[in-house]
């Protein structure tokens, strides 16, 4: 055990923590809900955090670069808006519309980038600027006007209930598998793209990054971009899984990102974190939200405060293991 | 990797200066660590006048009079001097007595037998005078027992001068310093007696008149060491690559003219403060020149940023590890490949990890950085080690120009002379070395010329072989208007 810990990466230790702690919540739950291990409650948590993971992946991102994005929310409800308002009159096609919600996504997120990265407004001040434009914009634009799944083409209506394949009596939907698709490219791109090595280095430490010839500015900038990006990927399954949107359409997503970057452990001062945690943060989290709304004896009142309760409880057990693993370690090298 | 400290003892009396030596990796910090409650033993005692305590936070290290002051000093930049010697007290009451306060204040500063005004904010003082504040901090807290750890690191000739007299000033009021230094010729000044340490080991404590200075760098390192391999012979150099003439940055430094060539190693001395630093970020384009001209290979280049220096073959090994120089977060091989990451990239655009692995592993090796891989985060290591991986960083982009910031600031002998040795290789193998140094000994050791700076202008520049201490100093410090 302790000559096997010896060889795994710190960062990797962390990611093997946070599993535990997953399988942990899971266990526990299975003993207090009826039927939680079922093909059902896997299908409903997992559709559920697709819709997350892609803004988690950007919010990520943005956190190595010692930023905050808090627009994604409103950036989820304009492009599920404006996307489903657009494809009421024109069918666009599938791939065009990911096209579409991908570039509007990334045009929100490139305005984020500018302020933050050649205009020095703190990414804290833009975003909480931007979150509330973008929402103002589209109560505006949509005239307390409801996009209905009526109105959408029969092609995106039916992606929440396609299945890429089944494994037993698991159906692995498209919306999960677009979900991962995104995860594992952004994974592998972080782990080997020279442009990702710069991300970490203006997290870890923005002047030497500038020391070492790294354009921060642009680092930052395209972080926020690809932020936006990804909140357009997200808007567009969440136009998909709903079909009926409001202008409330992704509200509150910001923080429940932001609690998947953090579970995930990405380190909140910038500088690190992985891909596969956030994966496992964004899973963490939503397991514990839909598994609160299915256990009887709580209160809908008191879900927030346990679901909060239960991430900082996550977070410590994350962290003591992770101490644990590294002291053993180090007495396993001894 | 073993246990950091084990078996050591180790004691202080009143008005004792007790010196701690060893290499970086020692032990040294882990014992002040223990002392100070930032970390916890986990076998031993320490016992103050008399009786067993056990300290689990710095606060309580206060309470048994047991203070620390480091290399950096720890100040709140936005107070003034009065405020931040007072910070740490309680029971000031609710309203604040400003008019004792500064009197108090004062009454500390003067006891240390320096002059500075404590209405002054903290911000504006130099490293010294933050120092002395801490200093009085500390004393105000009726510290018995002041831990130094390398308080003269960043501090030039005169002002190290100035703490001695500091130091004497705490010892006559009986309060016993451990004082942790890698400058051996200070422990001689200040010490009573000596503990070496190695490998988190206790070597030997023995009193000063009994200690050689090869006897102690022996017990450092293990092993007798040369103080100073010989420079190369060599004089002959290449010809001219680098040529600078009336470079300025407006309100920081002017007028700066001196030309480097290939395989040649110029110095730049000074005092703290003297901006030759700043020369070497202009050179780097840190923070660009405002006038004059850079020739490289005889043709004009504007260097406005990192980027087009190193494009033209120039790298910048910063003496601030913390700020420019590595990302802490990260390992050693990301930090090492960070500039030079185009040489790495196979299909793609891909980063070829394996060969930025064997990259670093070649460097550990060559520097012998102490690390059982390369995947450990640079924030881990000690600082010697650091600078090594710095070093390694900035040898990758395999430069023609290197401007070296302090090379060994705060790192002990035995890798002191290993980084002497790597800048004389470099020189002769054909490199043109900037040194910044405020260490005498190291710029009369390493440079092939001398160029000296007094606040921001350029008071000199002259041949290895008309050069002394007496006349860098004099120079330096604006003595004499001997001109060269």
């Amino acid at each position: 055990m302790m000559a096997l810990l010896g060889r795994i990466h710190p960062q990797n230790l962390r990611v093997i923590a946070l599993a535990i702690v997953l399988a942990l919540v899971i266990i526990f739950f299975s003993t207090q809900i009826d039927s939680y291990l079922s093909p059902r409650m896997v299908n409903r948590i997992a559709t559920s955090a697709a819709v997350i993971l892609p803004i988690a992946i950007g919010q990520a991102l943005v956190v190595m670069t010692r930023n905050v994005d808090l627009s994604v929310g409103s950036l989820v409800g304009i492009v599920a808006y404006l996307v489903g308002d657009t494809l009421g009159h024109t069918d666009l096609g599938p791939f065009l519309t990911l096209l579409f919600a991908l570039a509007l996504g990334a045009g929100c997120g490139a305005i984020n980038g500018l302020l933050v990265a050649y205009g020095r407004v703190p990414s804290i001040i833009t975003t909480l600027g931007t979150l509330a434009l973008f929402r103002t914009f589209l109560v505006q634009y949509s005239d307390a006007r409801t996009i209905t799944t009526e109105s959408l083409p029969k092609w995106i209506v039916e992606i929440p209930q396609a299945s890429l394949f089944s494994i037993g009596d698991f159906e692995v939907r498209v919306m999960v598998v677009v979900a991962l698709v995104a995860a594992v490219a952004f994974g592998i791109a972080l782990a080997k793209l020279r442009m990702a090595r710069a991300l970490y280095a203006v997290g870890s430490n923005p002047d030497a990054a500038v020391v070492a010839g790294i354009n921060s500015k642009r680092v930052v900038f395209t972080a926020f971009t690809l932020s936006g990006m990804l909140a357009g990927l997200a808007g567009l399954i969440f136009l998909a899984k709903f079909g009926n949107i409001t202008v409330v359409a992704g509200l509150g997503f910001e923080l429940k990102s932001i609690a998947a970057v953090v579970v995930g452990g990405v380190n909140i001062f910038g500088g690190s974190g992985t891909i596969i945690g956030v994966v496992l943060g964004t899973v963490l989290v939503d397991t514990i939200d839909n598994s609160l709304t299915r256990w009887a004896i709580i209160s809908e009142f008191w879900r927030d405060a346990l679901l909060g309760m239960l991430i900082m409880a996550a977070v410590a057990a994350d962290t003591f293991m992770t101490r644990a693993f590294n002291r053993l370690r180090r007495g396993g090298e001894a | 990797m073993t246990a950091a400290l084990s078996d050591m003892s180790f004691d202080i009396q009143p008005g004792e200066v007790h010196a701690i030596v060893g290499e970086n990796g020692a032990g040294k910090s882990t014992l002040i660590k223990i002392m100070t409650g930032v970390h916890q033993p986990d076998s031993g005692e320490v016992v103050v006048q008399g009786q067993t305590v056990t300290i689990s936070s710095t606060e309580e290290a206060q309470r048994h009079g047991i203070a620390a002051i480091y290399q950096e000093p720890m100040v709140f930049p936005d107070l003034d001097v009065a405020e931040n010697i007072y910070i740490s007290h309680k029971g000031l009451g609710a309203l604040m007595n400003w008019r004792k306060l500064y009197a108090d204040a004062a009454g500390q500063i003067a006891k240390l037998g320096v002059t500075l005004d404590v209405r002054r904010a903290a911000s504006g003082l130099t490293l010294a005078e933050q120092q002395t504040v801490e200093i009085a901090r500390a004393l105000s807290l009726n510290v018995r027992v002041l831990i130094m750890d390398e308080p003269t690191a960043s501090l030039s000739a005169h002002e190290v001068d100035k703490l001695m007299a500091v130091v004497a000033a705490l010892k006559a009021q009986g309060v016993g310093i451990i004082y942790i230094s890698h400058r051996l010729e200070e422990i001689f000044r200040v010490a009573d007696r000596v503990t070496v340490m190695r490998d988190g080991k206790h070597i030997s404590t023995r009193p000063i008149a009994e200690v050689t200075q090869g006897k102690m760098v022996a017990d450092m390192v293990g092993r007798a060491i040369d103080k100073f391999a010989m420079k190369t012979a060599a004089n002959d150099h290449g010809g001219e690559i680098l040529s600078v003439s009336g470079l300025a940055r407006d309100g920081v430094f002017r007028n700066v003219n001196f030309n480097l060539h290939k395989g040649e190693v110029l110095c730049f001395a000074g005092l703290i403060g003297s901006r030759r630093t700043d020369v070497g970020l202009a050179l780097f384009g840190v923070e660009p020149a405002t006038a004059g001209e850079i020739k490289i290979d005889g043709a004009p280049r504007r260097i406005h940023t990192p980027q087009q220096a190193m494009e033209q073959g120039i790298a910048y090994v910063s003496e601030d590890r913390r700020k420019l120089g590595l990302a802490m977060t990260m390992p050693i091989f990301a930090n090492a490949s960070l500039p030079s990451l185009r040489k790495f990239l196979k299909a793609f655009g891909l980063i070829d990890g394996d060969a930025e692995r064997r990259m670093a592993e070649g460097y550990r090796d060559q520097l012998s950085i102490k690390s059982p891989d390369v995947l450990i985060d640079v924030g881990k290591l000690s600082g010697g080690n650091q600078q090594k991986v710095m070093l390694a960083k900035w040898l990758e982009t395999r430069p023609r120009i290197l401007v070296f910031d302090e090379p060994t600031r705060g790192i002990d002998v035995g890798a002191k002379t290993e980084v002497h040795n790597i800048i004389r290789k470099l020189a002769a193998d054909g490199v043109a070395v900037i040194v910044i140094s405020s260490d005498l000994p190291e710029v009369l050791a390493l440079a092939d010329r001398v160029l000296v700076m007094r606040e921001g202008q350029q008071m000199g520049i002259f041949d290895i072989a008309q050069a002394s201490q007496e006349k860098i100093m004099a120079l330096a410090t604006g003595q004499t208007e001997a001109a060269s």
